[in-house]
């Protein structure tokens, strides 16, 4: 009963923080994050203004821009939606799952980075858009998907103990796994550089054309396109040692992260070579926060397998 | 048809809808920084002098972007800040012919233009950036009725703000010019001004 609780509760804040990072997405792609000069109120309204004259009056006016604030506001509800979501999941780790290292832990970590996200949310708006401060609120991000994945998966052994794939987590496949994880890390924080790195060219050089702005950027770029390369032979070369399951979860998990690294590879060539830059930004961004917690999961599938 | 088939189909209509919200915000959001900077008033005529000292008036404003503020170069406060801004807007935009900016003193008294030429040789880099002065009256008249801004005891009680004007003399919005993200609202309002040509 416990089991069936907290797995629910996991897979709803999981949910929910994907979702968290395809909106705080559209609100930097869509320029929206400082829809709300203040924080958390905005322009000192718990519900935004919906017009000028619901500004108070030492609250500065100028920045109004009723679409932009409901977009930051939007951003900042879901936040709250999510912490409420992890305080439940936590209460119930804490009332019933003392014993379990795996889940308490998963859920007390989850709490403790959805509340440092929160408070970086008010350094970004104070730091007014610093593109390093950004970057490192999208990064807290991955980490809380990635605790909230484990602990979803291992909530759902739990209620679904003879439901695993029959591979065994070979040492091969362990390996290539970790190594897959680490450099899908990697190749998130290239990518979080190059962002950063085009923002902050754009702030001094506000007439550069798209052009112009990957030209200004560092060689580095490329180890960017080099390095999503070599994660496709990693994924083929996995889905290879993956050859003899039969089509469990796991197998499905692993064409999936092959799939979603040729789909990453496409949107990030389109960004280079074609238009509609924002929303292919934005399914870049979130595609690679999907990677992240899918690999754990996939990874802890098999661990079962061993005990 | 199996499970993974309608999973497949359920994932990508998922996908699909999502895409189109984005799409929809994204656009939304575009759109609302045009409307965002309507238009407020029109700069009446003016005739002012530069530091180097050619008459300017309103007809310098014709066809350019231009940005407004009143400063007088004995300010300690804001004015620095402000001119500081100015200047980082003027280095950002250089290789743009579309954009000036304009400074006018509310101090003509002791702003003569040699001070005004001191003065702005420590902030402009270009010779889009007029430094102007006038008759005292004229000045409180061209910010008060002109601008809408405050000048009442002046020099020191003029307005911290900065005027974004377009290219048909229109006023379309006041920054706080020592604010650092209005500074930043100004400058991609600007864009926003000279993508729409």
């Amino acid at each position: 009963m416990a089991n069936k609780l907290f797995f629910r509760s996991a897979l709803i804040s999981t949910i929910l923080s994907y979702l968290l990072i395809f909106i705080g997405g559209l609100v930097r792609v869509s320029g929206s994050g400082l829809g709300c000069p203040d924080w958390p109120k905005c322009f000192g309204r718990w519900v935004p203004p919906t017009s000028i004259e619901q500004i108070p009056a030492h609250i500065d006016p100028t920045a109004f821009n009723i679409i932009l604030a409901w977009i930051e506001y939007g951003n900042r509800m879901l936040g709250v939606i999510v912490g409420l979501s992890i305080i439940i999941m936590t209460v119930i780790a804490v009332l019933y799952f003392r014993n379990n290292s795996k889940i308490l832990y998963s859920a007390l970590w989850s709490l403790f980075l959805v509340g440092a996200n929160g408070g970086l949310g008010a350094i970004v708006v104070s730091s007014v858009l610093n593109p390093f401060i950004v970057s490192l609120h999208m990064i807290l991000a991955l980490f809380l998907v990635s605790v909230l994945s484990y602990g979803t998966i291992e909530s759902y052994k739990l209620i679904n103990i003879n439901k695993f794939s029959n591979i065994l987590l070979s040492k091969k496949i362990s390996i290539s796994l970790i190594a897959l994880w680490g450099l899908i890390v990697i190749e998130i924080l290239l990518g979080t550089g190059i962002r950063t790195n085009i923002e902050l060219i754009a702030i001094d050089n506000p007439l550069y054309s798209k052009g112009q702005l990957l030209d200004a950027l560092n060689s580095y770029k490329y180890l960017h396109s080099v390095l999503g390369f070599s994660l496709l032979f990693l994924s083929i070369y996995l889905c290879y040692l993956f050859r003899d399951d039969f089509l469990g979860l796991s197998k499905q998990l692993i064409y999936f992260i092959l799939g979603m690294i040729l789909v990453q590879i496409f949107l990030g060539e389109l960004m280079i070579f074609f238009e509609l830059p924002q929303l292919t930004r934005l399914f870049h961004t979130w595609g690679s926060s999907w990677l992240v917690g899918i690999i754990i999961i996939l990874y802890n599938t098999l661990q079962y397998d061993q005990s | 048809m199996t499970s993974l088939n309608k999973k497949l189909i359920l994932a990508f209509l998922f996908i699909f809808i999502l895409g189109s919200f984005g799409f929809y915000i994204i656009d939304k959001a575009t759109k609302s920084r045009i409307d965002n900077i309507g238009i407020i008033g029109k700069v009446p005529s003016f005739s002012l002098t530069n530091f180097d000292g050619t008459v300017v008036t309103e007809k310098q404003l014709n066809d350019k972007i231009s940005i407004v503020s009143f400063i007088f170069t004995q300010c300690e406060g804001a004015c620095p800040i402000m001119s500081e801004n100015m200047s980082t807007l003027q280095e950002r935009f250089t290789s743009s012919s579309d954009i000036q900016f304009l400074s006018i003193t509310t101090d003509p008294d002791y702003d003569t233009l040699d001070i005004l030429n001191e003065y702005s040789s420590n902030y402009s880099n270009k010779n889009n950036w007029f430094f102007l002065r006038g008759d005292i009256l004229d000045v409180i008249e061209l910010s008060e009725k002109g601008f809408f801004l405050s000048a009442a005891l002046l020099p020191a009680g003029h307005s911290t703000r900065l005027v974004l004007v377009d290219k048909e003399l229109n006023i379309r919005k006041y920054y706080e010019g020592t604010v650092e993200s209005n500074i930043f609202e100004l400058q991609s309002d600007i864009v926003t001004l000279l993508n729409q040509g």
